[in-house]
């Protein structure tokens, strides 16, 4: 808990600011999630805000948990875990939502647990291991893995990681099919 | 343009000012387009409306724009000068209109970033036409020393051509502050200068005639626009440094700074000086011009528009002129109003409605429910907030209102075009046109009112011929209303022509093959009937005309209408006229809904299409086979629908019992919703769901209740369907 305290006044001292870009460059929001730690660059972060009680919405799909209010603005949250396809898990105090803002849309994503910002120089990234080929599990929405000292983190590409390539790829199937 | 001006914003200025002008234009020309002639004070206004156009045309160089208003400008001052008693009115409210409708036309394409590249010759030589026409044919009333003043616009208003090697120079005269009689000193100059001009303007103008303007040019100096073949040690030896003059600034500038003028800002406009007339002639023009005029600079100059060289004629008028305006338009007008970004005033709406939720977050706090707590004070001064956050938020929604004024008179613009060509002889009126109504839905309402007025004009009104053939004596009449009831606004248009044919739009849907054939005609309603030029493709017109026919338009109409919540209802006596009226919703952003609850999930219902709520017994329901169910309901059988379980919710009443039933009417089809208990009625702010999630049947927004928490908005015509 004073973790995310400290870190969402972290956030507000970063706070948004276009012309900050330079300095969040090579800056990632890292968070847990599962076993692993995952990446995320901070620019496409909005803010961090505690856990707070979703409108479901029926008919849509599972890992999109509904909708929260925040400061009147309507967003849609999306939990990572079942994004992953990690499994349920039961939300506790270190559960934090993570704003980000992607392509002019504002998404929620439900974390376990959020980590620290963390700078990763470019060398130190790696293009992911393509081992089993296909796209199994997680393996499609990082698109590198980061070292930190000893720790690993996966890199995620936020759009891929909203907008499901299975779905977009089925739906491009029926549009040729239609055409 | 220089690059150091924000062209950027100088444009957005440009085209709202000259929007309004020109709405404004039209409103005044239709105003009268039934008179005999324009009144004066339209005649003032339109040459008042083209010459601010013609100026800032000018200055941000769109030179069509600039070539056809001036020339309506030239008619007008015409008419302002000689009262010619035989102007064919209607002709010259055609030709207002066909500049107005250019210039929009030009203002759209620099709206769209594309070049104003309309061709206006077209015009200005039918103006022209026209002038001559008046002219001559008022050459009995018109002549005499009005006569002199209008001829010269012709003289003055061709520039003197700059050869190449003529140069341009903005010229600052400052005199000493003991110098007397100031005018006279800067007057000299001016004709010292005049030897070499080609061209020269200066400021302030009435060097001669007003003594004060002594006193301004010594307080601002004396501005002096020169174009001459000298140089700049030419030019300042003529002016020379004397005892009087403090310093002179001289600076050499190009050809369309030059034409720009001074950037007078909060000057009086300064006439060109006609060489080959004398001194005198100048003076005595002036003199006449202002002989009525008791100048006051500061009252002038909201009005006063930047100048170019060449405007002498009409420029000497102003003054006189401005000075009446200045009577029939209080200036408290303009401080009146202000325009404010949409986006800002969605801005505002959205923290309001902020504000209302973590107003209920604190009187709802649990902190307060501590038991023995006083909280006496605290509930007074709650109150109160309540009450203020209550206005605020009628505050808000009254400013995104905008009366339908605009609109109506954009449809009188059409009666009149299409009445006009098609020889109708038709009588516009309208009824209830500051009917206010939420911004938002103006601009849909927009289209589907033009098509409608189109109709009732092209073939809901007969022809004059028609008419006598009929026996109608009354003059053709379209009436467009508008007026509030029950929270809806209900706009119709009205016309006294033939009215609908039933058996034509039988026999053209039997055409179609639109009509169930087992029925016959006689089983549909006049109503049904009537609905059925809504489809698509459907016209009984056989001939397509430039206005109407082509089938498309009565669909597109209702598309437009259903896609902001409301309907079309047509009705019609043969032989006396239709009238299609659209029953739309006061605004689209907040609506009274009620607030129901299944589950754990919160839903809201609009309030208008909830006929009744009922509890109902297990013994009114009718199970079918495939699972459908059914309600009878006093003698009437209504499908059922389960939130709960359509949605697959959780922790949902099972038993009807418990839950309360919702009858709901869209177009006349009935169904129950069965929901688990009604929270209540409260008005509610609409919000998108957010793209990101994909559409849900169902559903057409979300909103914030008053604890923080989301409701979905139930679309009743999807769940209908």
């Amino acid at each position: 808990m004073d973790e995310t305290k400290r870190l969402l006044g972290q956030q507000e001292e970063m706070d948004d600011g276009e012309d900050r870009k330079n300095t969040q460059r090579g800056k990632y929001m890292t968070f847990k999630s599962g076993p692993e730690y995952f990446g995320l660059e901070i620019q496409y972060v909005q803010q961090i805000i505690q856990y707070q009680s979703i409108t479901k919405i029926p008919e849509t799909e599972d890992y999109i948990k509904g909708l929260i209010n925040l400061r009147g603005k309507i967003v849609p949250v999306v939990d990572v875990r079942l994004r992953f396809k990690q499994g349920e898990y039961e939300h506790n105090d270190k559960t934090c939502i993570l704003v980000i803002n992607v392509k002019d849309s504002t998404v929620g994503l439900i974390v376990e647990q959020i980590a620290e910002v963390v700078e990763i120089k470019e060398e130190n990234i790696l293009p992911p291991p393509t081992i089993g080929r296909g796209d199994k599990g997680h393996n499609k929405y990082v698109y590198g893995i980061g070292k930190v000292g000893n720790s690993v983190k996966l890199l995620l590409d936020p759009e891929k990681l909203l907008y499901d390539e299975d779905t977009s790829d089925t739906e491009q199937i029926k549009r040729v099919e239609e055409e | 343009m220089a690059g150091d001006f924000n062209t950027e914003s100088m444009l957005d200025m440009y085209l709202f000012e000259n929007t309004q002008l020109l709405e404004q234009l039209q409103e005044t020309v239709l105003e009268q387009k039934d008179a005999d002639s324009f009144d004066e004070d339209s005649i003032n206004e339109i040459f008042r409306t083209m010459h601010t156009i013609k100026g800032s045309s000018g200055i941000m160089m769109f030179d069509n724009i600039t070539a056809v208003s001036h020339k309506l400008e030239d008619v007008f001052f015409y008419l302002r000068e000689s009262h010619p008693d035989n102007v064919p009115h209607v002709e010259l409210v055609e030709h207002v209109l066909e500049v107005e409708d250019f210039i929009s036309n030009e203002m759209e394409k620099i709206r769209n970033g594309d070049p104003a590249d309309g061709d206006a010759s077209d015009i200005i030589a039918d103006l022209d036409k026209f002038l001559n026409m008046i002219k001559n044919g008022g050459a009995d009333g018109g002549a005499g020393a009005p006569e002199n003043v209008h001829e010269e616009p012709k003289h003055f208003y061709i520039a003197p051509v700059a050869s190449a090697a003529s140069r341009f120079y903005k010229i600052f005269i400052h005199f000493f502050p003991e110098t007397e009689m100031a005018n006279v000193h800067a007057y000299k100059t001016v004709y010292a200068l005049k030897e070499i001009a080609e061209d020269i303007l200066y400021s302030p103008e009435e060097l001669l005639t007003d003594e004060k303007c002594g006193e301004t040019i010594i307080k601002e100096g004396f501005r002096v626009l020169l174009q001459a073949q000298c140089t700049e040690e030419e030019v300042r030896d003529l002016i020379g440094v004397g005892y009087d003059i403090e310093k002179v600034d001289v600076f050499e500038c190009d050809a369309n700074q030059f034409l720009l003028g001074f950037d007078f800002g909060d000057n009086e406009p300064a006439p060109q000086i006609d060489l080959e007339s004398s001194v005198e002639v100048i003076e005595a023009k002036q003199e006449a011009a202002q002989a009525q005029e008791a100048p006051k600079p500061a009252e002038k100059k909201p009005e006063t528009p930047k100048i170019t060289p060449g405007d002498f004629v009409i420029q000497s008028k102003e003054p006189g002129r401005q000075k009446k305006l200045a009577k029939d338009k209080p200036k408290g007008e303009k401080a009146a109003f202000i325009s404010v970004n949409v986006s800002k005033m969605d801005q505002l709406m959205d923290l309001i409605g902020e504000l209302v939720i973590s107003e209920s977050v604190v009187l709802q706090s649990s902190d307060l429910k501590v038991p023995g707590l006083n909280l006496d004070n605290f509930n007074k001064a709650a109150a109160q907030l309540a009450s203020i956050s209550r206005d605020l938020q009628n505050v808000i929604m009254s400013m995104r209102m905008v009366p339908l004024t605009n609109t109506f008179q954009k449809m009188n613009r059409i009666v009149f075009d299409v009445s006009r060509k098609l020889g109708k002889d038709i009588e516009f009126v309208m009824v209830g046109d500051s009917t206010e109504v939420d911004k938002n839905i103006i601009e849909h309402i927009s289209d589907p009112l033009m098509h409608l007025v189109r109709n009732a004009v092209d073939h809901g009104i007969e022809t004059n011929e028609e008419r006598e053939a009929s026996g109608k004596a009354e003059k053709g009449k379209v009436t467009l209303s508008a007026k509030t009831e029950a929270g809806k606004v209900w706009i119709s248009v009205e016309d006294n022509g033939t009215g609908l044919n039933r058996d034509k739009i039988l026999a053209k849907a039997r055409k179609q093959g639109i009509l169930d054939d087992s029925k016959p005609d006689s089983a549909y309603t006049d109503k049904e009937v009537y609905q059925l030029i809504t489809l698509p493709g459907f016209s009984t017109n056989e001939q397509v005309t430039e206005y109407s026919g082509r089938g498309v338009g009565m669909d597109v109409v209702v598309q437009n209408i259903q896609a902001i919540g409301g309907a079309l209802e047509i009705d019609s006596t043969p032989g006396f006229g239709s009238i299609m009226s659209l029953k739309i919703p006061l605004t689209l952003a907040i609506i009274d809904g009620i607030v129901m609850e299944v589950g754990t999930s919160s839903f809201v219902m609009e309030t208008g299409v909830i006929k009744q709520f009922i509890r109902v017994k297990q013994d009114m329901m009718i199970h079918e086979p495939n699972g459908d169910e059914f309600v009878m309901i006093r003698g009437e059988c209504y499908p059922v629908i389960r939130l709960g379980k359509w949605y697959g919710l959780e922790e949902y009443q099972e038993s009807v019992e418990d839950g309360v039933m919702l009858i709901l009417e869209v177009e006349d089809r009935k169904i129950c919703l069965l929901v688990d208990n009604l929270v209540g009625e409260q008005e509610i702010v609409v919000k998108p769901i957010p793209s990101y999630v994909k559409k849900v049947r169902g559903l057409s927004g979300c909103t914030q209740l008053g604890d923080g928490s989301i409701a979905l908005i139930l679309d009743a015509p999807g769940l209908v369907e």
